[in-house]
């Protein structure tokens, strides 16, 4: 049996427990300091209630709400406690994985008391953290999710071979994850409205409307799953890769070119981090002019050095053909990862190479962000 | 195939600066002196002096960590009673200070 545990409107949760006046209030944890200015990156239930939600622009929400307490996001925060959450969900013994920042899941195998060991998990989190969280358990992951979900917040609900079909048939298909609109939309065209509908359909079926993605999904329903023992087992990533949202477009070269090296810096760190480099650099840029613009340039030299991803990525930049397109959001993924394979051969490049260690060791001294490429300012001083 | 696990130290938001100037009215950033257990490896506020006044901790509402370089820095939001107060201690330098007032 799997356990899915789903912190319950986590960043929410977590600055309502920091500050408890903002316990029962409708709250909104933003992703930028600026209130009106930025998106809804987590919302109580007491926001949630009023038609509030993450991915809301903050604008919209308070329109809904004037009087919506809003508090700005403090990764830190939530990424320990996430962590510690971890920790807490280990402890109990069974083989954990960590599925995002607030969703957790745990293999029970054949244990006696499923219900038993989510009620001990709940009751830790919440003696811990002061912060709640829902748990589904059912044979698979998809399903244990789904179950997560039908009881919150502060639920548990188990899926059984004795409760399977009445609470698939209760619950419509919309809410297994997975089911975009696109899905939902052929899915009707079927005839599949609820859960027990999709369920009840032959592999066959699915495969023929939905192709291997229908394969899956009908395996994701039916198997009885287990949890790989090590799942940090082969951490090594494929790719490494940065993104960031503005506040609104800008077409200031200086501006987006400092944010293409912010990026830039912090691939090659975790690059380095990794003891990998990378042939392929991949610039993504979304602008009220150009859309989405994407494009990608592999070398035959591998660099872990943030100068030279980022004098790649302008390179890739300047296949888009405007001068000065207006620049929304951006991205800069590193891929075709390798171990380092030969030593510096020139003077000038083993210089180049010690300079990066020495400016890592004062960062990993200092923290992250103590030395820096000058040109990084700009991301602060202009728009 | 079953995803890769999350990974919690790929942070998005390390490296980057926080634009313009802070919209937090309570920031205060000053050294304090506190009177605390540690029990352990956990640490327990039981009152500060700020500026001369003490203030009596009533209620440690949550704590949680940060490393910056070597640095490990311990964040705690403590009630007094009238007010919510943000106060961390640093690991490297044994040092306390008040974050904000919350």
């Amino acid at each position: 049996m799997i356990l899915h545990i789903d912190m319950d409107a986590f960043f929410a949760s977590i600055e309502q427990a920091v500050n408890p006046r903002l316990k029962n209030k409708p709250l909104i944890v933003g992703s930028r300091n600026n209130k009106m200015h930025t998106v809804v990156c987590a919302a109580s239930y007491e926001a949630k209630a009023l038609g509030i939600d993450s991915g809301m622009p903050t604008k919209e929400a308070f329109a809904l709400c004037p009087h919506l307490e809003f508090v700005p996001a403090d990764q830190t925060k939530y990424i320990w406690t996430s962590e510690q959450i971890f920790g807490v969900i280990k402890e109990s013994g069974f083989t954990a994985f960590y599925s995002s920042i607030d969703e957790f899941q745990l293999d029970i195998k054949e244990a006696a008391d499923p219900a038993g060991i989510a009620s001990r998990i709940r009751e830790d989190i919440n003696r811990s953290f002061g912060i709640t969280a829902s748990i589904g358990i059912a044979k698979n992951c998809l399903l244990a999710k789904l179950a997560s979900k039908l009881r919150k917040p502060d639920g548990l609900f188990l899926i059984d071979e004795d409760n399977i079909k009445k609470a698939l048939a209760e619950t419509p298909a919309a809410r297994l994850c997975g089911i975009g609109p696109r899905t939902q939309e052929a899915l009707s065209a079927l005839g599949v409205k609820t859960c027990l509908d999709l369920y009840s359909q032959t592999p066959q079926l699915l495969e023929r409307v939905f192709g291997a993605n229908g394969l899956n999904l009908y395996a994701g329903l039916h198997s009885n799953e287990t949890l790989p023992e090590d799942n940090h087992a082969d951490n090594r990533p494929k790719s490494i890769g940065h993104s960031y949202s503005f506040p609104r477009a800008s077409e200031n070269t200086g501006f987006i070119n400092a944010w293409i090296r912010l990026l830039s810096e912090m691939v090659a760190r975790r690059l380095r981090a990794h003891d990998l480099t990378a042939r392929t650099v991949h610039l993504w840029l979304n602008g009220p002019q150009i859309g989405g613009f994407s494009a990608q340039k592999t070398f035959q030299e591998p660099s872990q050095d943030a100068s030279e991803l980022y004098a790649r990525t302008l390179r890739i930049m300047a296949k888009i053909g405007q001068k000065h397109p207006k620049i929304r959001a951006l991205g800069v993924t590193a891929s075709s990862l390798e171990t380092p394979k030969y030593p510096a051969l020139f003077r000038e490049a083993k210089r180049r190479e010690e300079l990066i260690r020495s400016l890592d060791k004062i960062n990993g001294r200092f923290g992250e962000d103590t030395i820096f490429p000058s040109q990084i300012m700009l991301t602060r001083k202009i728009r | 195939m079953k995803p890769k696990g999350f990974n919690p130290h790929a942070r998005w938001d390390r490296h980057i600066p926080q634009g313009g100037a802070p919209q937090d009215s309570g920031l205060v950033n000053e050294r304090i002196e506190v009177l605390a257990l540690f029990r352990q490896a956990k640490i327990y506020p039981r009152l500060f002096i700020w500026r001369d006044k003490i203030y009596r901790i009533r209620r440690l509402n949550y704590n949680w960590q940060e490393r910056r370089g070597r640095e490990l820095i311990n964040f705690f939001s403590v009630d007094t009673g009238s007010d919510l107060y943000q106060i961390s201690f640093n690991n490297e330098t044994s040092g306390w200070r008040i974050d904000k007032i919350i």
